[in-house]
């Protein structure tokens, strides 16, 4: 089992398992007579002795007598005094071993028990002292009543054991007194032991997890914890798997049978638990009045029980803390994965074809589970015979010196010997069977002496009992034998116990317990830890509780004196401590990733609060005696602590035995002072930002107030300015071009000048630059529509801006990192001929910062040459250009207005017209803002709301006539007549003045208009002017006859024709004449008005007639 | 014939193109011209201050990259007039590809300027009468030089050649000419223009009377006078671009040829004379021809040019290779993380 890897060494010579056997039965009884073995004698036969050892005690215990068993008790202990002396050299003996020879010397395997003997015989018995429980009260009764029980426990029965006792102890001679007492003595020391191993444990404990704090641990060892723990799971589940598939086959029945059974007597629910023990004995007594059957008194009392174990069973006694001991010691022994792996699963025959030659009773550490599971053990004995099988079988068959193995069986074994004492000595026995014996006590204890007196309800559970537990036993001796060592295991276990016991009734403590002296023939192994289970009413419970708190530090503890390799002791006690936690850790580790990916399928890890604030406890306890200065931040975590509680309640708070570096996942970085949460008396939180949050300075997004900033400016401005006069310019051209104006036809253009706007107020909380890409790039955006704006760009497109930002922004970019990575270049020395390897060395930057400047530069293309040119051709050059431009352009605009301005040569007409603003002299000068008032008005003027001046008609019709110098002529030469005062219109008033042939007209004309002053056509809107139907060219093409006329009349034939005739229709026909001549028609210039005034729409209808006939003569005349 | 032109063909499809047009003409009319446009190489290389006979392969050198460069100037201008959605050059376009060179451009526009003065007399002349058509035709032969007849400038009125990128433009209205503000930056752009006529200056200050000759007649070397339609296949002009160009562009482009011939022809120079003193230095840790070279050394009553030796292809190459060179501005924005092409486009020299 142990072995299963490891062939067997052809060579080895070796003695087969048969010849061992044989004179085991022998070796118990010449064992005594061989006491006088010397332990030297024994350290010649070495470890491989053990293997024998082992096994033949096994075997010898099936036969062993009590008294032989104290005999032998005795001879260990002087043996142990004397093994003292040479333990040192018995530890070598055990590593290094020799060839066995005990075949042929009957004494040796008792010798080599020897070395077990002191270690385990102290400790078991401390145990028991403390794990037993009130069971014992029962053993007895059941002893005396159970017919079953008696084929196993009778051959102890009849010897007393005092008497036993004191008969081995007269004989050993060596301390006829002395026994007594030591034994008193080794009782208290027991307990004295185990108290101080469980401090020790404690100690360490508590010195590793301080320690944890000051030491980093590597996590190189995790994964071989890791895969450990892994092969001890795998082997565990093994074993499950193996018990389960049993149950599920051969195992029914008996499984059926236990059940069935153990439903049966849990009838007897007082006896299962001390503190019941009186409600049931009080139910017991009236059970007749009590109305409820047996079944509900169980489930009732079932209630009211406390919890237990998994091992716990009603039917049998002393099995649940057996169980839970050993459990315990195995999953130790398992868990020390560096020396238990070879142990945990069953030898393979591939890997040891003759392994099952060599080894009859293979076991392991897997099947021990296995049998642990199946509920094969019944003492303590039994657990422990298989054990030290485990390793014996180890030792027998790597008998090679230096195998590997053996070196770890050997650890093992003494891992197994401080451990085993920890085991009660407890054999499991029957419910049905300690009730009655517990019975037979209290009924001698009231009656005197009478055994056979017993309840009917008892009566009758008795007699149910011994059926289902013969099935039972019928059961687990079959499951037993196959094991060997296993089986018999029983009586030797109950040897020491009569020893004990009788040393308790010597000294009289049973008395005091309320146990009289019992019937000697009825006494119990188990009963030695009676009187400590009388002394604490709840032992059990207590055993509960501590067992589990025990047994992984106290092995630890213990095996940090013991180790076997030579390491650093600190490290091997946190290897020890940890192990499991960090193979646990590696485990989870190792689920997060799937090969050499995330496991995605993993759920995410999520941080706790509890995990959190052991962390910060933990830190906290690893720093407070670092520094005291840190109070205040200790003092900051109060309130934390004080919701602690709540949160504690809610979230299961593991300790784990890893230091807390181990948890990443519940680390809480270091927080600045500032941002902790701190209140002052008042509960207030105290607010600290004021320390640290500072307003963005002013100008941060502005273009920096240079030379170069107010040059561009200032050309900015020239730029605008000039466009201004650019803008008057056009609107003076268009004027010369245009005769009519009208709104709106000119934009106002009147530039504010640029104003960089800086970003809004805003806080930082840090001392580094802005980190607002947006405002950045806006910033920079502006930047270049100002570099446009400068270049000559007056407007431009949202896309053609955003995209030379962007190559503007990555040109900055590439200037940024280049900066950046002449900055990073590794320091130099700053003295040439320092060493630069020593620590005091000055260092200073490779470049200097103007370095770094033209070293970027360079690379990017630009020099130093090429910026100032830039700034002299673009800038100042640019200016002076633009200074130029702007003044001739002022002047080309006065050029422009000056014919406006002038009038005449004298300029006197700019008053004629009642432009009052021209009064003031230089239009030029004023022209910036009252240019547009100007318009403003004019406009109004046309749309006839305002009878005041007109400036811009006036100024818009001087343009005009400047530019058209035909027009003007005629204008000016008009100018030269001052214009006749214009008529009094027709009313009734003046008709007489008319000729007399119109008063009859002018007097119909007046009545219908209701003597009102007649309109003259010409004063009417043009639109409203009665027209005379225009003569049209016919589809033809032909001028008609009568059409002829008109349009080719000559003014001058016109107006001859017109006077001779006399006509009254004089008007019209003088109007088309100006048109035909090409004149333009003039408001002022009107030399025929007398005749316009007597024109009436009839009048003009009888021109009309009149005009073809006129027209006649000048074409006859001019043909 | 046709299958040399067909050869040839295969070696540029810009050459294909000026070929094919010439295998219209007659074969001696193409040889002659292109002799006569070697011989136009050869004068303005000594001009630019080659003194010796260089090799027809130097020759044939110059006039290969000369015309790689002018084919170039034409795609990439014609590419912007595309660009602005015109389909023939202007002048704008060619000046933009040579803007950087703020000294070039002062040069082109005081040619356009000259060129602009002798059409208006041209106009006058031929209002006025005939027989002022002779002087015009010889003052825009010379022209080509430069101002090197600035002293037979008629009266009229010197246009100015504005600029799209001037402040001119910046506004709507035409900023009226002023004639007494005088251009102080083209005095400053017109530095290398005078330096080049220093060293002619100096160069021709000891020639006799027939060199001088010789030397002025060089001066008038031109590739469009006269021979306009030629030098437009030459360029390939009706593949590259459209076959009918302004006037103005012919004779921009001529100038600029000049330019380049001039530009390469002085970075050979230059290449050589280090070349030689390189040489030199060599020389005189060689025992061997140190006596040779130190007789080559040129003394005190040495005739300057009589000793020369004529550049050679690899002077052009490497003046070219130089020309060529990357500068660093075009590579600025593909720094870190930015790939260098393999190939960089040409640069206009």
């Amino acid at each position: 089992m142990s072995l299963g890897h490891n062939a067997w060494p052809p060579g080895n010579i070796r003695p087969p398992d048969d010849l061992q056997e044989s004179p085991r039965p022998v070796n118990g009884l010449v064992k005594t007579l061989s006491g006088s073995r010397t332990p030297q004698i024994r350290g010649s036969v070495g470890a491989e002795g053990q293997n024998p050892n082992s096994t033949s005690e096994a075997d010898i215990a099936t036969e062993e007598d009590p008294r032989i068993a104290q005999f032998r008790e005795l001879y260990r202990r002087s043996e142990a005094k004397i093994s003292l002396l040479f333990s040192g050299q018995e530890l070598d003996d055990d590593t290094v071993g020799g060839p066995v020879t005990e075949e042929v010397k009957p004494p040796e395997p008792h010798t080599a028990r020897v070395d077990d003997g002191p270690p385990s015989t102290a400790p078991r018995k401390s145990a028991r002292k403390l794990d037993d429980d009130d069971y014992d009260d029962y053993d007895e009764d059941d002893d005396m009543e159970d017919d079953a029980q008696s084929p196993k426990s009778k051959p102890a029965a009849p010897h007393d054991p005092a008497g036993v006792a004191s008969l081995a102890y007269h004989p050993s001679a060596s301390s006829s007194s002395g026994p007594d007492e030591t034994k008193e003595t080794k009782k208290e020391t027991m307990e004295d032991l185990r108290k101080q191993l469980e401090e020790d444990k404690k100690s360490t404990e508590e010195a590793a997890r301080r320690s944890f704090h000051t030491i980093f641990y590597t996590l190189e060892n995790d994964r071989d914890a890791m895969l450990d723990q892994q092969r001890l799971e795998e082997s565990e589940r093994q074993v499950e798997a193996e018990i389960s598939g049993q149950a599920n086959m051969g195992g029914n029945s008996t499984q059926g049978a236990s059940n069935g059974y153990s439903s049966l007597s849990n009838t007897n629910l007082g006896a299962s638990s001390l503190t019941l023990k009186n409600l049931i004995a009080r139910i017991d007594k009236k059970r007749d009045r009590v109305q409820a059957s047996d079944a509900e008194l169980r489930s009732l009392l079932s209630e009211v029980r406390k919890n237990r174990s998994k091992w716990a069973n009603e039917d049998k006694v002393g099995q649940e803390e057996l169980y839970e001991a050993c459990e315990k010691v195995l999953s130790e022994l398992k868990a020390m994965t560096e020396h238990s792996t070879a142990f945990l699963t069953r030898v393979n025959k591939r890997d040891a074809p003759d392994y099952h030659a060599v080894i009859k009773h293979p076991m392991d550490l897997g099947s021990m589970t296995k049998k642990l599971k199946g509920l094969q053990y019944r003492s303590k004995q039994d657990f422990v015979d298989d054990l030290t099988l485990i390793w014996a079988n180890c030792l027998k068959y790597n008998t090679n010196s230096d195998h590997p193995l053996r070196k770890h069986a050997v650890y093992m074994r003494k891992e197994t010997e401080k451990l085993v004492p920890l085991i009660p000595e407890i054999v499991i026995r029957d419910r049905a069977e300690v009730e009655a014996e517990e019975r037979r006590l209290q009924l001698a204890e009231l009656d005197g002496a009478e055994e056979s007196d017993e309840e009917p309800i008892m009566a009758s559970r008795g007699r149910k009992a011994p059926g289902k537990k013969s099935s039972k036993k019928g059961t687990a001796p079959s499951r037993n034998t196959p094991s060997g060592s296993e089986g018999p295991a029983g009586p030797p276990n109950t040897q020491p116990a009569p020893v004990a016991r009788a040393d308790s009734d010597a000294i009289g403590e049973a008395a005091p317990n309320g146990f009289s002296t019992p019937p000697p023939g009825s006494h119990t192994p188990s009963d030695p830890a009676g009187p400590g289970a009388i002394a604490m009413g709840s032992q059990d419970e207590a055993m509960d509780i501590d067992g589990p708190g025990i047994s992984a530090p106290v092995l630890s503890a213990l095996s940090v004196p013991g180790g076997v390799e030579l390491e650093d002791p600190e490290y091997k006690v946190w290897k020890q401590v940890t192990k499991k936690d960090r193979a646990l850790i590696a485990a989870e580790r190792h689920r997060l990733l799937r090969g050499d990916k995330l496991n995605s399928e993993e759920p995410a890890l999520l941080r706790t609060k509890a995990g959190m604030r052991r962390w910060l406890r933990h830190q906290k306890l690893a720093t407070i005696e670092a520094d005291r200065s840190r109070d205040t931040g200790s003092h900051a975590m109060e309130p934390e602590v004080a919701s602690e509680t709540l949160a504690e309640g809610i979230e299961v708070e593991e300790d784990q035995m890893v230091p807390f570096y181990y948890d990443v996942m519940s680390g809480v970085p270091d927080l600045p002072e500032r941002l902790l949460w701190k209140e002052d008396g008042q509960g207030n939180v105290v607010d600290a930002s004021e320390e640290f949050l500072r307003i963005l300075p002013k100008g941060h997004f502005v273009q920096p107030d240079s030379k170069l900033t107010q040059k561009m400016n200032a050309n900015i401005r020239q730029m605008q300015e000039t466009r201004k006069i650019c803008s008057k310019i056009g609107i003076v051209k268009q004027m010369q071009l245009q005769s009519q104006m009208y709104q709106n036809q000119f934009q106002k253009y009147q530039p504010e000048p640029f104003v960089e706007q800086d970003a809004e107020p805003h806080v930082l909380n840090d001392n580094g630059p802005v980190i607002a890409p947006w405002a950045c790039r806006a910033a920079l955006q502006r930047s270049v529509a100002k570099i446009f704006y400068h270049t000559g760009f007056e407007e431009y497109q949202p896309s053609a801006l955003e995209s030379v930002t962007d190559i503007a922004a990555d040109f900055f970019q590439k200037l940024g990192s280049t900066v950046k990575s002449y900055m990073e270049t590794p320091k130099m020395p700053a003295t040439e001929n320092q060493d630069p390897a020593s620590p005091t060395a000055e260092w200073k930057p490779a470049y200097t910062e103007p370095e770094i400047i033209l070293h970027t530069l360079s690379s990017v293309g630009v020099h130093l040459d090429e910026l100032e040119l830039y700034i002299k051709d673009d800038i100042d050059r640019l200016g002076t250009k633009l200074t130029a431009a702007h003044s001739r352009l002022k002047s080309l605009l006065t050029e422009l207005l000056r014919p406006a301005l002038e009038g005449g040569e004298d300029g006197s007409n700019a008053f004629k017209d009642g432009s009052e603003q021209f009064v003031g002299g230089d239009f030029a000068e004023d022209i910036d803002e009252d240019f547009f008032g100007f318009k403003e008005l004019g406009l109004d003027r046309e749309f006839g709301l305002s009878t005041l001046s007109v400036p811009l008609h006036l100024l818009q019709n001087r343009m005009f006539n400047a530019a058209n110098p035909q027009s003007t002529t005629v204008s000016q030469s008009v100018d030269l007549f001052p214009p006749p005062p214009p008529y009094a219109r027709i009313s009734a008033d003046n008709v007489s003045d008319q000729i007399g042939l119109l008063h009859s007209f002018f007097k119909g004309k007046l009545n219908t208009s209701r003597n009102e002053a007649l309109v003259e056509d010409l004063e009417l809107p043009p639109k409203q002017r009665p027209m005379a139907a225009k003569t049209r060219l016919p589809p033809s093409g032909k001028i008609p006859q009568q059409g002829l006329t008109g349009p080719t009349s000559s003014p001058q034939k016109r107006t001859a024709s017109s006077t001779a005739s006399k006509t009254t229709t004089t008007e019209p026909s003088k109007k088309k004449a100006k048109k035909n001549s090409g004149i333009p028609e003039m408001p002022n210039f009107n030399p025929d008005g007398e005749g316009d005034r007597t024109a009436d729409p009839s009048g003009s209808v009888n021109a009309q007639l009149d005009a073809p006939v006129e027209g006649a003569d000048p074409i006859a005349t001019e043909a | 014939m046709a299958f040399q032109v067909l050869h040839e063909s295969l070696l540029a499809p810009a050459i294909r193109a000026s070929e094919t047009h010439k295998s219209h003409l007659n074969g001696r009319m193409a040889n002659g011209f292109k002799r006569r446009m070697a011989n136009t190489f050869e004068k303005m290389m000594f001009v630019s201050g080659e003194t010796a006979e260089p090799s027809p392969e130097t020759t044939t050198l110059i006039e290969e990259i000369t015309r790689q460069q002018v084919i170039e100037i034409l795609t990439r201008s014609t590419a912007l007039a595309t660009r602005r959605g015109v389909r023939s050059i202007s002048t704008d376009d060619l000046i933009f590809l040579i803007r950087h060179d703020k000294a070039k451009v002062s040069r082109l526009r005081t040619f356009l300027s000259w060129k602009d003065v002798r059409k208006n007399v041209k106009d006058s002349d031929d209002k006025g009468g005939g027989d002022a058509a002779d002087f015009a035709a010889d003052d825009a032969a010379g022209a080509v030089a430069g101002p090197a007849d600035v002293a037979a400038k008629p009266k009229n009125k010197k246009a100015k050649v504005g600029l799209a990128w001037d402040v001119n433009s910046f506004y709507s209205i035409q900023i009226p000419e002023r004639e007494d503000e005088e251009d102080e930056e083209e005095e400053e752009q017109n530095y290398a223009t005078l330096q080049r006529l220093a060293a002619a200056d100096e160069r021709t200050r000891h020639m006799t009377k027939e060199e001088y000759v010789f030397w002025s007649e060089c001066r008038q070397a031109s590739f469009t006078y006269r021979k306009s339609k030629r030098f437009r296949e030459w360029a390939g002009f009706g593949i590259v671009t459209e076959s009918k160009p302004n006037d103005d562009i012919v004779d921009i482009l001529g100038f600029l040829t000049f330019e380049i011939v001039q530009t390469l022809t002085e970075g050979a120079l230059k290449v050589k004379e280090r070349e030689d003193n390189e040489k030199n230095r060599r020389g005189g840790a060689d025992a061997g021809e140190n006596l040779k070279k130190r007789k080559r050394e040129t003394g005190l009553f040495d005739p300057p040019e009589e000793g020369r030796t004529p550049i050679e292809p690899r002077h052009v190459r490497e003046a070219y290779r130089k020309l060529q060179a990357t500068p660093q501005k075009a590579v600025a924005m593909l720094l870190h993380e930015g790939r260098i092409p393999a190939r960089l486009p040409l640069v206009l020299i």
